[in-house]
């Protein structure tokens, strides 16, 4: 079944498929081609993406894809769903401590226009309700909750709110104004200590005043009363130690992989896929137990390729990082095409990807970790951390991707853009990538291949 | 010291009972007077705010985290130049044997002055250079809770007090004494009842100006009052004007909707009535922060509060009582708090909603989209 790594259109996983099925691959319930995508639910960007040919991939795709079914599917067992906005990476542990309890992000609805190509008519619907195309593509959510033609309606919706953007803030509380209830709770912007202050150290080597860690866990706290209520368990010190134990299990997994693929070489496995490995953090595909299968195909893969030296990007493509998801999935693929690949991120939520700490109380841990957020820190915090990872990277060249309307990309970018360029003069670009791209391709591909050009250059 | 503030709930009376001049930037000289460059998506507002602390070489600054563009736009303020020069250690922010140990704790900090003890001596100008450490220990971020049915949000908002009084004090501000701040609070109080008191009779430009000169200096001028306005404008259609801030260089807006045949029966903008608050009651015996803030934050009343239920309470209460026809809606370009309120104003109301944006470049496209829908309401 093995095949030396290459990336395949959807026409050539048809093929593939057939080949890993023949030889008795393996597969989960969720499992299948990746044509069912298209035909069944309407994923037309899959066409135009080029996907790891590994079965690895196939697994991380196909269980990316399924999340709305199995969701209904664990709505029909009778298992509560929690709608979990904005904190990226906070709640759904707590959730998934109890048992019963299923968090998702709504938020992920943003990648559902580009998925579907905007046929899903989310963004339309979002404009109808007078969201309109100055606020970011997350306002597919609203629309998404408005038709209830995508995920479950959720028994219970949990939003941060203080130090995060307008754009989510704003959606949200339409939300709750079209009949939604939210629990709201408060995250404070992170402000390093005072003098006098008790300093508390966070993930990410960051620093908090200890008084902003006891407000970020008594909110923490108070949403746990709220969880046990719907789980009808109270979530006990020792219930969120072990949820917190198998986070991190998925967080060590997710660690190990972007070693692996960040720092190697070559790329063992596209930009694409370690983008989509990633969000996983977030709230585990929700499926924590299958997520750390799906990771640990995944590592596999890259160390086995890495052992072989095989690489889907060359060791001479240009390494960068890259800030900001992307409303376009195939922006990704479009870097590696024309010489580029990818060799870190910060896709808006590294605290999701650090451990949290073990040694601490759970809460407190919880707490620490969620107060490290990169959005809710200062920009020069958040650019700090990039310097750091570019230099583990050795990056070439650094990408800052503006999501259209995004309240955060206003100055981030320039900030960021500054600080990467003073500390390490690579050379450094803003772009913004629209949900669909298409259209942008040219003005896209002058400007990445201008970063890459300069960046080799350099060489 | 002026110490210029960028939100009408940063008490004014904390920054003067530390014996300092709060100046609300609404009216301040220059504020937003001049067309700026503008990144994609920046609002036009902070970046006014911005540009007033970078030109500030004496007096403070204070932003607040209630919305994005200003948090960010303090992040943009206060991140200083980087120096590939310099030592590692010093790189991001330049320090020189010169430089103070104030200076090094603002660069060790890298946020504002209260990084260091409220005994420390004020910083002179000439030590650092301009957006150097000097500048920055002028610059202070205030964070404004968002939620406000908690505990926690009374902790948040009382633990910023105090940060912003050790900012104050490091300043060259004094720590205020209860009988000093029960006087401030009183008189402050005093104009804003004043204020409220003519809010139904006063023309709807002097009134913006009186409250952003209240917010400017703490005084109160009033117009001399010209009988039943009511009778005189009965053929205007009363309107409420609700939004964001509405600087001087704005005002022009209330003008043209009297020119188009509206009357401005409520400012509710964010300078506007809806900023003035009731102070809350403070006991002789001694200086209760705690209740303090809780008093201060029971009185805010913004669209980004969450959730933002009191503001349409307050709007409903004051539409109705004044027989408002319609709403216009003003906002920055760039401000997602404000301009997502459009539709649940309409059905909340049941009034017809104009977003108005604070378009710089197009100031005609405002007076033909009011005129239109004045004539719909007529």
């Amino acid at each position: 079944m093995t095949a030396p790594p290459r990336k395949l259109s959807l026409d050539e996983w048809d093929a593939r498929y057939a080949q890993l099925a023949s030889a008795g691959l393996p597969e989960p319930d969720y499992g299948g081609p990746l044509r069912r995508h298209v035909l069944l639910e309407g994923d037309l960007r899959l066409r135009r993406l080029r996907f790891d040919n590994s079965a690895a991939a196939l697994r991380l795709w196909n269980f990316l894809l399924t999340e709305n079914q199995r969701l209904h599917a664990a709505r029909a067992r009778g298992e509560k769903i929690i709608g979990t906005m904005k904190d990226l990476g906070t709640v759904p542990v707590m959730a998934y401590s109890l048992p019963g309890l299923r968090a998702f992000y709504p938020d992920g609805a943003w990648w559902t226009p580009c998925l579907m190509e905007c046929s899903d008519g989310l963004l339309q619907q979002a404009e109808q309700l007078g969201i309109d195309a100055s606020f970011c593509p997350v306002r597919a959510m609203l629309a998404a909750f408005q038709n209830g033609e995508h995920f479950p309606r959720p028994d219970a919706l949990i939003c941060s709110t203080g130090a995060v953007c307008d754009d989510f803030s704003a959606i949200a509380q339409r939300l709750e104004k079209m009949g939604f209830p939210i629990v709201w709770w408060e995250m404070p912007r992170r402000r390093p200590p005072d003098a006098g202050e008790t300093t508390c150290a966070l993930p990410g080597n960051l620093s908090a005043p200890q008084v902003q860690v006891d407000c970020v866990r008594e909110e923490l706290a108070r949403l746990g009363q709220v969880l046990s209520g719907l789980a009808g368990q109270p979530l006990d010190t020792d219930t969120l130690a072990r949820g917190i134990r198998e986070a991190n299990r998925v967080r060590r997994l997710l660690a190990a992989l972007r070693r692996a693929v960040y720092t190697s070489p070559g790329a063992p496995l596209p930009a694409l896929e370690l983008l989509v490995a990633e969000m996983l953090a977030l709230h585990f595909c929700s499926d924590r137990e299958e997520t750390i299968g799906v990771l640990t195909d995944l590592l596999a893969e890259a160390e086995a390729r890495l052992r072989q030296s095989q690489f889907v990007a060359a060791k001479d493509a240009v390494r960068v990082f890259w800030v900001n998801p992307v409303a376009d999935l195939r922006a990704m693929n479009l870097l590696e095409d024309w010489g580029g690949r990818v060799c870190g991120s910060d896709y808006m939520f590294t605290h999701a990807l650090d451990l949290i700490p073990e040694d601490l109380p759970p809460l407190e841990a919880l707490a620490r970790t969620a107060l490290a957020d990169p959005m809710v820190g200062s920009t020069l915090d958040r650019a700090r951390r990039i310097v750091a990872d570019c230099r583990i990277g050795r990056a070439e060249a650094a990408v800052v991707s503006r999501i259209p309307g995004a309240s955060h990309c206003a100055r981030e970018g320039a900030i960021i853009r500054d600080v990467v360029r003073a500390e390490l003069g690579i050379p450094t670009i803003e772009l913004e990538v629209p949900p669909i791209s298409d259209a942008m391709l040219p003005t896209l591909a002058s400007r990445l291949q201008a970063l890459l050009e300069t960046a080799k250059a350099r060489r | 010291m002026q110490v210029f503030h960028t939100s009408p709930w940063v008490p004014p009376e904390w920054i003067k009972a530390h014996g300092l001049e709060p100046r609300g930037v609404w009216l301040a000289q220059d504020f937003a007077c001049e067309p700026l460059p503008l990144a994609a998506g920046v609002c036009a507002f902070a970046n006014a705010a911005v540009r007033l602390a970078e030109q500030q070489s004496q007096s403070a600054v204070i932003f607040t985290t209630h919305c994005d563009q200003l948090r960010r736009g303090f992040d943009a303020v206060a991140t200083p130049p980087t120096n590939l020069d310099a030592p590692e250690s010093c790189r991001r922010f330049p320090l020189s044997p010169s430089d103070s140990p104030r200076c090094r704790a603002v660069a060790a900090g890298g946020e504002r002055a209260g990084v260091r003890g409220p005994s420390s001596p004020a910083v002179s100008g000439p030590q650092c250079a301009p957006k150097g450490r000097g500048f920055l220990s002028r610059l202070f971020l205030f964070n404004l809770p968002v939620t406000w049915q908690t505990p926690v949000a009374e902790r948040i908002f009382c633990d910023e007090l105090r940060r912003l009084g050790q900012f104050l004090i490091g300043l060259g501000g004094h720590a205020p004494t209860t009988g000093d701040l029960v006087e401030i609070m009183a008189q402050y109080s005093e104009g804003r009842r004043r204020l409220l008191a003519v809010a139904p009779w006063c023309p709807a430009r002097a009134y913006a100006e009186a409250v952003a000169r209240f917010h400017l200096d703490g005084s109160v001028h009033l117009p001399p009052e010209a009988g039943d306005r009511t009778a005189s404008g009965a053929d205007s259609v009363p309107l409420a004007v609700v939004g964001g801030p509405l600087p001087q260089a704005q005002l022009p807006l209330l003008d043209a909707i009297e020119k188009a045949g509206g009357r401005v029966v409520l400012n509710a903008t964010e300078a506007g009535e809806r900023s003035l608050w009731s102070a809350p009651p403070l006991g002789q015996a001694q200086l209760d922060l705690a209740r303090l803030a809780r008093g201060w934050l029971a009185n805010c009343v913004d669209v980004f509060q969450r959730p933002n239920t009191r503001l349409y309470d307050w709007l409903r209460e004051r539409l109705t009582a004044r027989k408002v026809r319609g709403i216009v809606l003003w906002h920055y370009v760039g401000c997602d708090l404000w301009r997502a309120e459009a539709q649940p104003m309409r059905a909340a109301f049941g009034l017809p909603v104009l977003l108005l944006d604070a378009d710089e470049a197009m100031p005609q496209r405002n007076t033909g989209r009011l005129e239109a829908f004045l004539e719909s309401l007529r």
